[in-house]
């Protein structure tokens, strides 16, 4: 492998029809980590691959005393998971895009949906998060509308997936980020729950998220590692962007 | 970072203690610190502040057990969060107040009056 360069190992006689993909990757709460595990879990998808690159911390995780890439694939021939255990260092997250997306247009992906979350100040009076979206051309942005998701309609967005967005774009993919109002640096399970209910306008995956809330506490005991790592990760993304005011002469 | 700072950087102890992920803001007359506290009660925590630290200790209502995981690999359990910070300005503990809700302890900490108006002439 090349320096620098990102590699998609695919498990061998997997095969797809126009899979939809969900994105899952540390971010602000972990919504996306935690809402991808879950749905990983309840969907009982198989791993299908795993992601490698030079850019990616020599880490591997160990589970149930089996070797594992942090940075797995999951699903089905409709569906894919992208996941990951570690933090995504800044330096990797344009070759980590850049590298999806040329495989999600291989593939033929009808959609990439990003699961994310929203920083928001009070979220600790927040009972139910919100879930806000952002379309990467007009026919998703109509298709939104029409599953009457609420819009980001100003602001900055950062990280992957708000790459992932463009990089699907120049693509002419369909790409969509699913946004839930979350705490900044705590693990959100209730976010994840939100988000995961917004996933089912798109995916009917019809999961139940009671098991999620149960263990929220469970949850956010096991994943403050991660939420340091990404956080001290998320400083060097230009994440506190998204608190800024977009400069709005018209 | 050397490997010493990065054990010594780990979120947990031996000694059955969890540091909580905690963040600090400072709001120009005060300091709010934010900690997340899971599977604790608002009876179980205790917080002590001086003019430049703030400690708390908070017993889970369940403690919290991992089996033969990382460097441990042995049945170790933790049953308390504690976590000491150093101010980055003097605060005035008589003032402080503190809430926890869903989770969340919410620790204000208003500042020693140090600033003065200056009327314009």
């Amino acid at each position: 492998m090349k320096e620098g360069i990102v590699n998609i190992v695919e498990e061998e006689g997997v095969e797809h029809k126009n899979p939809i993909v969900i994105e899952g990757l540390p971010d602000v709460g972990l919504v996306g980590t935690i809402a991808a595990s879950y749905i990983v879990e309840k969907m009982k998808y198989n791993e299908i691959g795993y992601i490698e690159s030079d850019l990616f911390p020599p880490v591997m995780v160990i589970h149930g005393g089996k070797l594992k890439s942090p940075f797995c694939l999951y699903g089905n021939e409709e569906v894919i998971v992208v996941s990951s255990e570690i933090a995504i260092p800044p330096n990797a997250v344009y070759p980590l895009t850049r590298t999806l997306a040329d495989w999600f247009n291989d593939i033929n992906a009808a959609l990439v949906i990003s699961i994310t979350g929203l920083p928001v100040k009070n979220r600790m009076d927040i009972e139910k998060p919100e879930v806000f979206a952002v379309g990467n051309n007009e026919e998703v942005v109509k298709e939104l509308k029409a599953k009457q998701v609420e819009l980001l309609q100003e602001g900055f967005i950062a990280g992957t997936y708000a790459v992932m967005l463009r990089e699907c774009y120049k693509r002419e993919l369909n790409a969509i980020s699913l946004l839930a109002q979350c705490f900044p640096v705590y693990p959100d399970p209730g976010a994840a729950a939100s988000v995961i209910g917004s996933l089912d306008k798109f995916l009917q995956l019809g999961i139940d998220v009671g098991e999620l809330m149960e263990k929220e506490e469970e949850i956010k005991l096991k994943a403050r590692d991660l939420m340091r790592q990404t956080a001290l990760s998320a400083s060097e993304m230009q994440k506190s962007a998204e608190q800024d005011m977009p400069f709005m002469y018209r | 970072m050397g490997l010493e700072r990065w054990i010594r950087d780990a979120m947990w102890s031996y000694n059955g203690n969890l540091e909580p992920l905690y963040e600090l803001e400072d709001k120009g007359d005060e300091i709010i610190i934010t900690f997340d506290l899971p599977r604790v009660k608002k009876e179980d925590v205790e917080i002590n502040t001086t003019e430049d630290s703030v400690e708390i200790k908070a017993k889970m209502s369940e403690a919290v057990c991992w089996e033969r995981w990382g460097s441990v690999q042995r049945r170790i359990s933790f049953h308390q969060f504690r976590k000491q910070i150093k101010l980055p300005e003097q605060i005035d503990p008589e003032k402080a107040s503190a809430s926890l809700k869903n989770g969340i302890l919410r620790i204000s900490l208003p500042k020693k009056r140090t600033k003065v108006l200056i009327p314009i002439q």
